[in-house]
């Protein structure tokens, strides 16, 4: 046998490495995305700031799909259930994640909500993410489509001050539409804005509380 | 935004692969971090610092790479950079979807890493060695 080959005595060894940190939460969103799949349901990521209207888009979603559609909901929040009862109220099966002061959902909480429901049993899951326009943009999910929620009320520059987000959006939904004249946002610029940084983004104005636009929201989703 | 975690995972990581190695001493680590994360590196350079303190890193110099953002155009094959939006309103260039050379959407290839590269390790504590 040839002879091992050793450092000398203060040698400095170069070791190349090639571990990715951010990969591991990859990884699990891949496998929460092929065990979606493999049960036949399409999952939907509604991002988006706290107060936007994630909750009242879901109810409305839900109120509106509930003959097409077998539907479940992951409601993210940092302490409470109060949104995930306001979805539960619709007749839908809720899990409600609480991250404690995560301000983001990862892809471990869903994986381990996916092992509560009955996969068999929906077609269609909303995971409802933490109210921030930042954080959960690092952390996918394994879901099919994102939705990124702005609302009238956050002010003109919600998008241009949050880019990042948008680049990972599918649809992006501009909620309180009823409030634009007497808040002076133009909701053409908040679209366009949207659009630079995201061509192929699809757009939708909505007013959750009424249901204007809702029907636009799921032709976008494809639903 | 998540620095100090990441980071911890980072030196975790390092120690253990140290350990495989018996090394005395960690002299230097060289980290890919894509633009795309949202990881500043002045934090990450503070958290090494904390994390460091006490273990066989302490010391250490730490090189970050910047790794910038590369797109692909399914629609005219450009692959590279990406375009940035010039509004004056963005005081940080914000990149954006579009290609710069037809205008379609394009797809992100890199610029998402956050990549231990490599390290340099002192096996013997007998020669005060530095790293390059």
């Amino acid at each position: 046998m040839k002879d091992v080959v050793e450092a000398e005595k203060g040698e400095i060894f170069d070791i190349e490495l090639d571990v990715n940190i951010l990969e591991a939460n990859r990884k699990l969103a891949n496998e929460n995305k092929e065990l979606l799949q493999k049960n036949g349901v399409q999952a939907i990521d509604v991002m988006g700031a706290i107060g936007s209207g994630k909750t009242s888009l879901i109810e409305k979603l839900v109120q509106n799909l509930k003959g097409k559609y077998r539907m479940a909901a992951f409601k993210g929040d940092l302490t409470t259930t109060i949104d995930a009862e306001l979805i539960a109220r619709h007749g839908v099966e809720v899990i409600p994640i609480n991250t404690g002061k995560e301000c983001h959902l990862d892809a471990n909480l869903v994986k381990k909500a996916l092992k509560r429901i009955n996969l068999e049993g929906i077609d269609l899951l909303f995971i409802e993410n933490v109210g921030n326009l930042i954080c959960p943009a690092e952390f996918p999910l394994g879901s099919d489509k994102r939705i990124v929620v702005v609302s009238i009320t956050e002010g003109p520059y919600m998008v241009v001050k949050h880019p990042f987000i948008f680049m990972d959006a599918d649809v992006v939904v501009i909620n309180k539409l009823d409030l634009a004249q007497a808040m002076g946002v133009d909701v053409k610029k908040l679209e366009n804005d949207a659009k630079t940084i995201n061509p192929k983004v699809k757009v939708v104005a909505t007013n959750c509380r009424s249901g204007e636009g809702i029907i636009n929201v799921i032709n976008a989703l494809e639903l | 935004m998540h620095e100090f975690s990441v980071t911890s995972q980072i030196v975790e990581a390092i120690l253990k692969e140290a350990g495989k190695h018996n090394a005395k001493r960690v002299v230097a680590v060289h980290l890919d971090i894509g633009k795309l994360t949202f990881l500043g590196l002045e934090q990450v350079r503070f958290s090494y610092e904390v994390l460091v303190k006490g273990t066989i890193l302490e010391g250490s110099k730490l090189y970050i790479e910047e790794k910038d953002g590369i797109v692909n155009c399914r629609s005219c094959g450009y692959e590279g950079g990406f375009q940035y939006e010039d509004d004056p309103i963005y005081h940080i260039p914000t990149p954006t979807l579009r290609c710069p050379n037809c205008g379609e959407t394009v797809e992100i290839e890199g610029g998402r890493e956050c990549t231990i590269r490599d390290m340099k390790l002192l096996i013997s504590e007998d020669d005060k060695t530095d790293a390059d």
